[in-house]
């Protein structure tokens, strides 16, 4: 299984959800497989999962996915101890773990790699929801099965480490730009302005 | 702090529109606390560490909150990656409510907190946030509304930092 794989699949199954994408290789993929409003493209590792959450919170009303990487995870792990105790019903995080740093060109290894389990981790720290999927056809079911549940999911996809995201053109739409289409969106689809908007 | 300013303190937060905090307590400002959690018109989120108490509110206000983030100024330290990464990159306004140790003015100076209180405003201003230090509670209301009007203008987190006689 490869990431670009689930994330076909994922992509298949939106309409208003709101995605939220950490860097690196899954920003890239997401943002050539999906050209949705609802998707915001946070430019660094480690804010995805706090972004998602605070997203998740204000609108509870609104499916709100995360797709993050083993490496961010790592650096941001003080996010599954406060969504243990949160546990956000409209959260939905995918983990793509490949097991290494990949945008780091020379495939370091991660802590996954070895020794660490995420959905382990998640469990410990209170997140009842939390899965391992190694295959397709369990990405499938109990991957996009995530979606349908009222209920925060914390899915950990074992995939292979997959070099097509270096393939792919990397998204050209400034950070900027692209958080007032999606506030803009949220606007239209909300039904209400947002207030850090203004006026000029 | 006095009851009645922790009371000034929280209103003028909600007079600026501040519906939404995120926070790690402290030891200036923590009457704050269950007075926001006790308001039926704000929410109260408690976070592992200040990185995260700032990404959580930076999406709460992509979201349409307003709102604010309650730290230690040794949260600043803690979280300059996502100040910098959320806030400035994408450019959210945010309030950030700071137990200012270590400062000059804070009434519980040590030794303790000397060392980060002296770099506290040196690295404010290092990411580019604008701050306003608050020793008393001169025009409270008002201040924290400009603060709230600033940073929605700059689109940034703006800091506050309570001193003098919120540290007493």
């Amino acid at each position: 299984m490869i990431r670009y794989e689930c994330l076909e699949l994922l992509a298949a199954k939106m309409t208003d959800q709101l995605v939220v994408t950490s860097q690196s290789g899954q920003r890239i993929e997401w943002s050539h497989l999906s050209r949705h409003e609802g998707n915001l493209l946070v430019g660094m590792m480690g804010c995805a999962i706090g972004v998602g959450t605070g997203l998740a919170l204000a609108l509870p009303h609104r499916k709100v996915i995360v797709l993050d990487s083993d490496g961010s995870v790592l650096l941001s792990l003080f996010n599954l101890a406060t969504l243990g105790n949160l546990q956000p019903k409209n959260l939905v995080i995918y983990v793509f773990d490949n097991g290494v740093y990949s945008g780091s060109r020379i495939s370091y290894p991660t802590a996954t790699s070895g020794n660490t389990d995420l959905a382990a981790m998640a469990q410990g720290a209170g997140i009842k929801n939390a899965v391992t999927i190694r295959g397709i056809e369990d990405f499938k079911k109990t991957g996009l099965g995530a979606l349908e549940q009222h209920q925060m999911a914390f899915v950990v996809c074992k995939v292979k480490e997959s070099l097509l995201h270096r393939e792919i053109p990397r998204p050209n739409t400034d950070l900027a730009e692209n958080k007032y289409t999606f506030v803009r969106y949220l606007e239209r689809t909300e039904g209400k302005t947002n207030s850090f908007i203004g006026r000029g | 702090m006095q009851e009645e300013l922790a009371n000034r303190l929280v209103r003028s937060l909600k007079g600026a529109g501040v519906n939404f905090v995120t926070y790690l307590p402290e030891t200036r400002l923590s009457q704050i606390v269950p007075l926001i959690r006790d308001d039926a018109e704000m929410t109260l989120i408690g976070a592992a560490n200040e990185q995260e108490a700032v990404t959580i509110a930076a999406g709460a206000t992509l979201g349409g909150k307003q709102a604010a983030v309650y730290m230690e100024n040794t949260g600043i330290f803690v979280s300059s990656y996502s100040l910098l990464a959320v806030g400035k990159q994408l450019g959210v306004p945010l309030l950030l409510i700071i137990g200012y140790l270590g400062g000059v003015p804070d009434q519980r100076n040590s030794f303790l907190y000397a060392t980060l209180g002296n770099r506290t405003i040196p690295v404010l201003e290092g990411l580019g946030i604008e701050h306003m230090v608050l020793v008393d509670g001169d025009r409270l209301e008002a201040k924290i509304k400009d603060a709230a009007r600033a940073a929605n203008a700059l689109r940034s987190p703006f800091a506050l930092l309570f001193a003098g006689e919120f540290s007493e």
